[in-house]
């Protein structure tokens, strides 16, 4: 594969790798802050257990969003030349990977506004 | 014979079973719809909360799958022209990922909302401590003001309208405490106290179950809850702080005397008398519960004699032994007296 192809494999699933390292830090946190008992500790103002989830989820949402905005660059730029199918179908797969990607990282993020943490 | 005369013929065969069968069909999960032991019949808040959650998912699955399977067919057998707008970007954009995204965004936070609002402890809530045992609950009722403590068996007494908070844990192995018409369950875990918070809402007689399998009697593990009004249920709980009767009839004390000389005390506890066992149900007031043996049988003196002299054929696996070399007098007098501790 060349190098090209490796960048737009890679571009293609940077999302679900972006939502796969939010999944493991909000499931990870949680259960170590709760485990330790920390479910009363606040950082900043609000509890350490929504501060870990909130700001995974913004950092994890951010990569998601530029890794869509440029996948649909890519898609653009390759929409209109028929005759490169792999490239169009990747960055197809991109936007469609990356897209998916943001909304189950905000659904992720969800119960920290909603469920009492450690509860 | 026809393909057409074979077809109506078949048609007359299996139109009178689709009919019956087709009752039957309805019949079935409609009868499970109501009674002391259905999530189906909510009797409390947060039971109705459930049971929503349940109604909108599952009617909400359904027209989906309803929709969706109709679209299948329509993609298979229409013909091409009519069915070409199904492969359309927008269809596809709209349909296949607008329309799914939109309905779990807003079924996550319902349902992460039910899962806040539900089992949620409120202040002044009555205390209530359930321990699972193979098989069968042992069940307290702490010290409240001027209320004494005391424990009971296999049912659960509690007032409408007030908050309840059951503590649960277990003995053995673990078990699982659910009141259909309640709530959700809750596991109970040896060396771990777990808390379940509902309030009843309508005075009546509701089932409780084991939901976990927790050994060969797991299926004859239940209780009886019963939801009184406030003033019967105080009145229940100063009954049961008392200990029990004396004997109001010769024979009736003669039961009380081999219950004694029989060793029964040794597990059992009738306060008031020499019997302090902790091994098995209190039996203080045993005679005043609806059911004995985990709510398998009824309790007058007949179901009492039998599960005493042949437990170990109706329950086998139980701790208690069975006492099948009582002469039948003696037995009599034993169930006797166990069923005057009202």
């Amino acid at each position: 594969m060349t190098g090209r192809r490796t960048a737009q494999v890679l571009l293609a699933l940077g999302g679900m790798f972006a939502w796969a390292v939010q999944f493991a830090l909000i499931y990870g946190a949680t259960s170590t802050l709760c485990g330790r008992g920390w479910a009363d500790a606040t950082l900043l103002a609000i509890g350490v257990v929504p501060f870990a989830i909130l700001s995974t989820t913004l950092v994890t949402l951010v990569a998601a969003a530029i890794l869509l905005i440029v996948s649909f660059r890519e898609e653009r730029r390759w929409r209109d030349q028929p005759s490169s199918t792999a490239d169009a179908f990747l960055s197809q797969t991109g936007v469609l990977i990356n897209g998916l990607s943001l909304i189950a990282i905000l659904w992720n993020g969800v119960p920290a506004f909603i469920l009492p943490a450690c509860a | 014979m026809d393909f057409e005369t074979t077809l109506t013929r078949l048609r007359g065969r299996i139109d009178p079973v689709l009919r019956c069968g087709g009752g039957l069909l309805w019949a079935f999960p409609l009868a499970g719809c109501s009674g002391v032991q259905s999530a189906l019949d909510p009797a409390g808040g947060d039971a109705w909360d459930l049971y929503w959650l349940t109604i909108v998912m599952t009617v909400g699955a359904t027209l989906i799958f309803v929709f969706v399977t109709a679209l299948l067919l329509y993609a298979v057998f229409a013909p091409p022209e009519r069915r070409a707008w199904l492969g359309t970007r927008r269809t596809i954009v709209y349909g296949g990922l607008a329309f799914p995204i939109v309905t779990l965004s807003l079924l996550l936070p319902y349902g992460l909302i039910v899962m806040r609002d539900v089992d949620a402890p409120q202040p002044g809530a009555l205390q209530i401590e359930v321990i699972g045992e193979q098989y069968w609950w042992r069940v307290r009722y702490p010290a409240e003001g001027e209320q004494a403590e005391f424990s009971t068996a296999n049912e659960l007494v509690i007032p409408i309208g007030r908050p309840i908070t059951v503590s649960v844990t277990a003995a053995d192995v673990i078990h699982s405490f659910w009141i259909p018409n309640f709530g959700g369950k809750i596991d109970m875990i040896p060396g771990r106290i777990n808390r379940f918070n509902f309030t009843a809402e309508r005075p009546g007689i509701y089932r409780g179950i084991c939901a976990e399998f927790c050994g060969a009697q797991h299926a004859r593990m239940a209780f009886d809850v019963m939801a009184l009004e406030p003033a019967e249920f105080d009145a229940w709980r100063r009954t049961q702080a008392q200990p029990a009767p004396e004997p109001a009839i010769p024979f009736l004390a003669r039961g009380r005397d081999l219950f004694r000389s029989g060793g029964c005390g040794s597990c059992h506890v009738v306060r008031g008398t020499e019997a302090n066992g902790q091994l098995g149900p209190d039996l203080t007031h045993v005679g005043s519960r609806r059911t004995i043996g985990a709510g398998q049988f009824p309790n007058n003196v007949g179901t009492l004699a039998g599960w005493i002299a042949n437990v170990q054929q109706i329950k086998p696996g139980a701790k208690m032994p069975s006492y099948g070399s009582l002469t039948g007098e003696d037995l009599r007098a034993i169930a006797g007296y166990l069923e005057s501790l009202k």
